[in-house]
C-alpha cells in the first residue's frame, strides 16, 4: 500500500467518524459540552477565581494586623473589609497571637501591615504586606494568597504580598508542596491544570476505545476490514478525528476557565493546547490497546473508571508524586499522566517554557510511541476477536 | 468445469478443541453460484470469514480468483464483495455517504465512483431513499444498501452469508434473480444458507455442511439422487373402504419396485424406487377397485431429505444442534 492510499484512507476514515459525530447529537453534547462544562464548573465552583462574583475567599475567617497604623493601611482595611472577597476581616492588634491562632480553623491567614508601609508607598519603594497562612488546608491559603494579591495590586501597584512561611507550613504535608516553593497563583490556576488532564483523560479513552466497541458491536469494524484498508488507517483517521475533538475541548474548557474562573497562566495558548494534544494522544494510545482487547461498552467505561482513579490517586495531582510512598510511588513514576501533569503544573503555575521541561516531554511521547504501538500490534494480533 | 475462481486446500479453523471448520477441500468455478448449505453451526460463516480474509485458517489455506488469503490478504479483500451478518454499514450514514467512504478504500477514482455510486442506487431504486440513514431503513432495504456496498468495487467473487434471512418473501427472491443476474455477467458467488429451498432454486452447485465437515457436492439434483433413488406418488382418493385397499396394497406389492404404502386422511402414498410408470400403475391399481381419484401427484426427494441422509439423519442433526448450541 502507497504512502498516499494510507494517508487517503486515513483521511476517510476522520471524514466518517466526523460525518457520524455531527448526527449524534448526544455525543456532541458529552464531549464537547458536558465534559468540559462538568469539569470546568465544578472545579471552579469549588476553588473560584479572581473574576467570579463567587468567591471561596469570602467567608474565610482571616485575621488583620495593622503595624503602621497610618492612613495607607486604614484605607487598605477598608478596601479588603469592602470587597466581596473578604467578608470575614478580623481586625486584630497583636500580630504574635494572631499567627497562633493559626491551625485552630479559628482562622485561615493573617495578613500584617508591617511598619514603614504608608512611608514606603509615599517614597515610591515597593511597600510589603505579610501574609501568614494555614497550609494544612490544601487550596486555601493558595485561593487567599493570589485573591489578596490582585487586591493589593489593584490598591497600588507598589504593594506586595510577601508570604511568609510559618512553622505549621513546614511541618503540614500533603498539597503544600507548591506554596513552600514560594510561587504565587493567580485565579484558577491549579483548577486549570486538573481540568485541562481530566478531561483529555475522560474523553479522549472513551472515545477511542468505546467507539471500537460500538463499531465492533454494530459490525462496521468487520465492514472496514474485510476492505483494503489496513489497521495503521484506521487508527490513524480516528485519532486525526480525535485530535481535532480535543482542540475544540481545550479551548472550551480555557474559555470557562479564563472568562469564568479568571484563570492567568503563567504559559501561553500554544502551549496549553500542545499539552492538550500529548495528554490526548497518551489516552488515545491506550484507548487503541483495550479497544484491542475486545473490551465492551460497559468494560470500557469501567477501565475508564481505573484510569481517572489512577490519576487522582498516583498521578499527583492530589497528593504530590514525592510524598508518596512504597508501590504507589513506583506506580506513580511509571504512569504517563504523572509527568503529564507535572507538566502542566510547572508551566500553568511556574511559567517554565514547555521544552525545557525535557525529561516530561521525553516520558510523554515515548508513552504515546509506545502505546500506539502496543496497540497495533494487538490489533493486528486480535484481529480475529475485532469480529463479533 | 470452468476456471476455478476459488479453491480451498485443508481448510481448517479450530476455536480452542472445537473444529468450526474441519478440512475444506472445495473449487468453484468463475460465475458459478455455489451454495452452502447447512444448519446454524455447521462452518458456513467460518468458511466464508476465512475466504473474507477476516479469520486466519488455523491450518489449510485457499486461493481466492488468484491470491491467496494469507499471504496475500490485501489483494483478496480488493477482489471480493462480502454480504454477511455481523458486516454492516454505519447507521448515521446514509447509503451515499457510506458508500463514498468505501469508494476512497477501494480506491475508485471518484469521478468514476460518483458514476458508479448513481448506478448502484438506480438499479436498487435507492434514489428516494438517497438522503436516508442506515438505521432508518426497513431491514430489507438496509439488505439492499449492504448488496449495493459489496457490489460498489464490481468484485469477482461475491459472499451473500444467509442474505436472504429476514427479508420478505418478495425481496428474496428479487435478490435471488439479481444474484443470478452477477453470475450470467461472470461473478463469482458464494451463497450460504440454512434454508434448504433456496439453492435447490438458484445454486449450480451445492456444497452440504455439517460439523465443520463438507459432507457433498454437486448440484442439486445429483445431491438429491445420491442419497435417495426413491419416488413418491400421493393420490388423494377419498372414501377408500379397507377391502379395497388391502387389494390394492396386495397388488402393488407384488411389483418388485414398491417399498411402501400408506393411506392417511384419504391420501395414498406409494414409494418406490424410481420408475416412470408408478403414476400409471398406482392409478391402475386403484380403478381396478372402484376407487375413485380426485388427484395425483409424483414427488421427487427434496434437497431437505438428501440433507438430512447426507448428514446422518435428523436424530444426528438434533444431537449436532444441541451440541452446538452448548457450545456458542
Amino acid at each position: 500500500m502507497s504512502v498516499v492510499a494510507f494517508l487517503n484512507d486515513s483521511i476517510a476514515v476522520a471524514e466518517n467518524e466526523y460525518r457520524q459525530f455531527r448526527r449524534n447529537r448526544s455525543a456532541i453534547l458529552i464531549s464537547l459540552v458536558v465534559l468540559p462544562l462538568f469539569f470546568t464548573v465544578s472545579l471552579g465552583a469549588g476553588q473560584g477565581g479572581a473574576g467570579t462574583t463567587f468567591s471561596p475567599t469570602a467567608n474565610i475567617p482571616m485575621g488583620f494586623v495593622d503595624n503602621d497604623n497610618s492612613l495607607a493601611s486604614l484605607r487598605l482595611w477598608q478596601t479588603l473589609a469592602s470587597s466581596p472577597d473578604f467578608h470575614n476581616l478580623i481586625q486584630s492588634y497583636d500580630e504574635q497571637a494572631a499567627i497562633a491562632e493559626l491551625g485552630t480553623k479559628r482562622i485561615y491567614a493573617v495578613i500584617v501591615v508591617p511598619k514603614g508601609f504608608q512611608n514606603d508607598l509615599e517614597s515610591g519603594n515597593q511597600a510589603k504586606l505579610i501574609l501568614y497562612t494555614d497550609d494544612s488546608e490544601p487550596g486555601v491559603s493558595d485561593q487567599i494568597q493570589s485573591t489578596l494579591t490582585s487586591y493589593v495590586q489593584s490598591y497600588d501597584p507598589n504593594v506586595e504580598v510577601q508570604p511568609h512561611l510559618s512553622q505549621l507550613q513546614r511541618q503540614s504535608v500533603a498539597g503544600v508542596g507548591i506554596l513552600t516553593k514560594g510561587a504565587v497563583f493567580a485565579g484558577f490556576n491549579i483548577g486549570l491544570t486538573t481540568v485541562l488532564a481530566i478531561v483529555q483523560i475522560f474523553a479522549g479513552f472513551y472515545e477511542i476505545a468505546g467507539g471500537i466497541s460500538r463499531e465492533r458491536e454494530e459490525g462496521t469494524f468487520a465492514r472496514l476490514l474485510v476492505s483494503p484498508i489496513s489497521i495503521g488507517s484506521i487508527v490513524l483517521g480516528k485519532t486525526i478525528f480525535d485530535v481535532l475533538l480535543t482542540v475544540i475541548r481545550t479551548f472550551t474548557v480555557l474559555g470557562i476557565a479564563f472568562y469564568g474562573y479568571g484563570a492567568r497562566p503563567n504559559t501561553n495558548l500554544l502551549t496549553l493546547l500542545a499539552l492538550s494534544l500529548i495528554i490526548a494522544l497518551v489516552t488515545m494510545g491506550i484507548g487503541f490497546v483495550a479497544a484491542s482487547l475486545k473490551l465492551g461498552q460497559r468494560a470500557v467505561v469501567i477501565v475508564e473508571f481505573f484510569l481517572i482513579l489512577f490519576l487522582f490517586a498516583f498521578s499527583g495531582l492530589i497528593i504530590d508524586i514525592n510524598l508518596l510512598v512504597g508501590i504507589s510511588q513506583v506506580v506513580g513514576n511509571l504512569l504517563p499522566f504523572t509527568y503529564a501533569f507535572d507538566a502542566l503544573k510547572r508551566t500553568i503555575l511556574l511559567g517554565r517554557p514547555l521544552l525545557s521541561l525535557t525529561f516530561d516531554l521525553e516520558y510523554l511521547i515515548g508513552s504515546i510511541l509506545v502505546s500506539y504501538t502496543v496497540a497495533l500490534v494487538l490489533l493486528h494480533i486480535f484481529r480475529e476477536r475485532l469480529i463479533t | 468445469m470452468p476456471e476455478e475462481a476459488i479453491t480451498t486446500k485443508d481448510l481448517t479453523k479450530t476455536f480452542g478443541h472445537f473444529p468450526a471448520v474441519d478440512g475444506l477441500n472445495v473449487g468453484v468455478g468463475k460465475g458459478e453460484l455455489f451454495g452452502l448449505l447447512g444448519p446454524n453451526g455447521a462452518g458456513k460463516t467460518t468458511t466464508v470469514r476465512m475466504l473474507c480474509t477476516l479469520i486466519e485458517p488455523t491450518r489449510g489455506t485457499a486461493n481466492v480468483v488468484g491470491y491467496d488469503i494469507r499471504e496475500q490478504a490485501a489483494e483478496v479483500r480488493r477482489q471480493i464483495g462480502v454480504v454477511s451478518e455481523g458486516v454492516s454499514l454505519y447507521k448515521d450514514l446514509t447509503i451515499e455517504e457510506n458508500l463514498k467512504l468505501l469508494s476512497t478504500l477501494y480506491e475508485i477514482p471518484r469521478p468514476k465512483a460518483e458514476v458508479r455510486i448513481r448506478e448502484l442506487m438506480d438499479m436498487f431504486a435507492f434514489r428516494e431513499k438517497a438522503s436516508r440513514l442506515i438505521g432508518a431503513l426497513s431491514s430489507g432495504w438496509a439488505k439492499k444498501a449492504m448488496i449495493c456496498a459489496a457490489l460498489l468495487h464490481s468484485p469477482q467473487v461475491l459472499f451473500l452469508d444467509e442474505v436472504t434471512s429476514g427479508l420478505d418473501p418478495q425481496s428474496a427472491i428479487a435478490l435471488q434473480d439479481f444474484t443470478k443476474k452477477q453470475c450470467d455477467q461472470g461473478v463469482t458467488v458464494i451463497w450460504t444458507t440454512h434454508y434448504m429451498g433456496e439453492p435447490e432454486k438458484i445454486c449450480d452447485r451445492v456444497g452440504i455442511m455439517f460439523a465443520g465437515r463438507l459432507v457433498q457436492v454437486g448440484t442439486p439434483n445429483e445431491l438429491k439422487h445420491s442419497v435417495s433413488e426413491l419416488s413418491m406418488v400421493e393420490v388423494e382418493t377419498p372414501d377408500l373402504s379397507k377391502t379395497q385397499l388391502d387389494k390394492v396394497k396386495l397388488k402393488l406389492k407384488t411389483m418388485k419396485h414398491v417399498c411402501r404404502v400408506t393411506y392417511l386422511d384419504s391420501k395414498l402414498q406409494v414409494s418406490c424406487e424410481r420408475t416412470e410408470t408408478l403414476a400409471e400403475e398406482v392409478a391402475a391399481a386403484l380403478l381396478d377397485v372402484g376407487a375413485r381419484i380426485r388427484t395425483i401427484n409424483t414427488k421427487d426427494p427434496t434437497l431437505e431429505e438428501a440433507f438430512i441422509a447426507l448428514t446422518g439423519g435428523e436424530e444426528e442433526i438434533d444431537r449436532f444442534l444441541e451440541s452446538a448450541g452448548q457450545k456458542a
